[in-house]
């Protein structure tokens, strides 16, 4: 078994819900945490019964680990609850921020999206107070993800690298390393300023800026490149710039990080997933060669 | 103090993302059409999920408007009532209030009750899992019905309308077609549903009024006694107790000792 591991969705239930030998070979499967908290039905079964064959990682969109007014004690149960059901092998949330209220004084809305924070000390105390917090009552560290982020703040004062790298040394946690982010991040900021450079020599600088043993994971998706905006959207097969750069991690960060092929919109049959993993543990078998 | 200034950073974007028009909060590094850019691309993602989750949800009332309208209207309840938590399945429950308020869909006045149901098949199949303890029904053979209840299985939901939602429903998912619902309509037909798990899914069944207020009031927890009496002279258990077998509509019977909120699973 390799250390790829593909997304499963509702459409590939079905594969998963096979007798055991005739489920799809992947190193292990990696689940929106917040589409099984309802308290039963067929998602969950699917996936407790996943768990009999298959490593299983929890990702989390929802908890908005960056909200400056904390995080929902309703989601941090729903999260401990499944935990304590499926026994993941990972469980991750976001760099972000999700809640906030609706005016001056207003109710707490959830924006339902990855809202980029600012660098800025205070925001890496508030995310460093809210990752404890799910760890503390998760009894695990968690993994944090990088984000593909559409504005930024004048107030950044952090590279981002550093920021997360500093997260993780003060909270314990490691860090989801998300190599398509750091390409849309990449790609966006070179149509900004044509001088911005390289895009991939940029992302390639962001994951050489970590310390290697922070990285506990890698994701690989594909991008919408909509001309004027390059859009984190999870509906295509990984690009080439993405590729390079994972090569790049590999021989950085070692050659056996688990790695993930993120799939969100438009899925695809089944074997383009697979085909995608495949492509990913040649990287990795090649990278174990170099590294040998 | 600097938690303050992040908290209000952040509040800013989240009202930009909930304006009406898209204006880009103050203290952006992008500027003019690159930051409407910007946000845009969060605006058009939330549009995007409020469609896909109120579609998962409301799937009846989707298909009735069709995808434009139904598209506009998750954006208008997005706007209106937007999620405060996390899990998007449990969005949209204003969805039947709000199309009541909503002069437009005057004309489809069943529109909200079906959203009931939608809303209620969608919470069945959400319920905890529970299979029908059947030993415990040797408990209907020998004790005093006064003392006694029968529990529903988690998720079964009773609802009443005065349009006929179950033929609508049923119309919408492949279990009648559009003329009986047509022709139900036209007679002013109303209809009382149970919905209840069928293995893994809701099923839609049409009540009689005896049935309805039987099980209306098991719903409440009522002892057997009183539930009879609630569901008048034209109810027969026994006749009702193999369809609620069949159907597998029934937990567990159980002395009146057990509190209700005290026995879900």
């Amino acid at each position: 078994m390799t250390h790829i591991g593909i997304g499963l969705r509702q459409p590939h239930y079905r594969h998963f819900d096979a007798p055991a030998a005739a489920r799809p070979a992947v190193g292990f499967v990696e689940v929106h945490s917040e589409n099984f908290y309802a308290d039963g039905g067929a998602a969950l079964a699917v996936l407790q019964g996943v768990r009999e064959t298959h490593d299983v990682s929890l990702h989390g969109v929802g908890l908005g680990l960056g909200s400056a007014v904390g995080i929902d004690d309703w989601h941090l149960e729903q999260l401990a609850r499944l935990v304590g059901r499926v026994e993941p092998v990972r469980v991750s949330d976001h760099a972000c921020f999700a809640r906030a209220p609706r005016g001056t004084g207003g109710p707490l809305l959830h924006a339902a999206d990855l809202l980029p924070i600012a660098y800025t000390d205070a925001a890496l105390e508030i995310l460093c107070a809210n990752v404890q917090r799910v760890q503390e009552r998760l009894g695990r560290a968690i993994l944090v993800e990088n984000l593909a982020a559409y504005l930024s703040y004048d107030a950044d004062v952090w590279p981002e690298a550093d920021f997360l790298a500093e997260l993780a040394r003060r909270s314990g946690c490691a860090l989801l390393l998300d190599l398509n982010n750091l390409v849309v991040n990449a790609l966006n900021r070179q149509r900004d300023d044509p001088a911005a450079g390289d895009p991939v020599a940029a992302a390639c600088a962001f994951v050489d800026a970590l310390p290697p043993a922070l990285v506990g994971e890698i994701h690989l998706a594909g991008y919408c490149d909509r001309g004027a905006l390059v859009v984190d959207d999870h509906g295509s097969r990984v690009h080439a710039p993405v590729w390079a750069l994972y090569r790049h991690a590999l021989a950085r960060l070692g050659p056996a990080v688990p790695t993930l092929i993120e799939w969100d919109s438009d899925v695809p049959p089944l074997e383009v997933l697979l085909d995608e993993a495949a492509h990913a543990a040649a990287l990795q078998a090649e990278a174990g060669r170099r590294a040998a | 103090m600097s938690r303050a200034v992040e908290a209000t950073r952040q509040a800013a974007l989240m009202a930009a993302l909930q304006a009406r028009e898209a204006v880009p909060p103050p203290g952006l590094r992008e500027q003019g059409e690159r930051a409407r850019r910007g946000l845009g691309a969060y605006r058009a993602n939330a549009a995007a999920i409020a469609e896909r989750a109120l579609q998962a949800r409301y799937p009846t009332v989707a298909a009735m408007l069709g995808a434009e309208d139904f598209a506009a209207l998750a954006r208008a309840l997005w706007r209106a009532e937007p999620p405060v938590r996390g899990d998007l399945a449990l969005w949209g429950d204003g969805l039947p209030a709000f199309i009541e308020a909503e002069r437009d869909l005057d004309p489809w006045p069943w529109l909200a009750d079906s959203a009931r149901l939608d809303a209620a098949v969608a919470g069945c199949e959400a319920a905890a899992d529970a299979q029908t303890e059947r030993g415990s029904l040797a408990l209907l053979a020998g004790e005093d019905p006064a003392g006694l209840r029968l529990r529903l299985r988690p998720g079964a939901m009773l609802l009443s309308s005065a349009w006929p939602i179950a033929t609508l429903h049923a119309a919408h998912h492949g279990g009648a077609d559009l003329e009986a619902a047509r022709a139900a309509l036209a007679a002013g037909r109303g209809e009382a549903v149970l919905v209840a798990r069928e293995g893994w899914r809701a099923r839609v069944s049409a009540l009689d009024a005896p049935d309805f207020a039987w099980m209306g009031a098991l719903a409440q927890g009522a002892m057997l006694a009183a539930a009879l009496a609630a569901a008048g002279p034209d109810f027969v258990f026994d006749a009702w107790l193999v369809r609620a077998l069949q159907q597998g509509w029934l937990w567990r019977a159980e002395r009146a000792a057990v509190a209700p909120e005290e026995s879900f699973p």
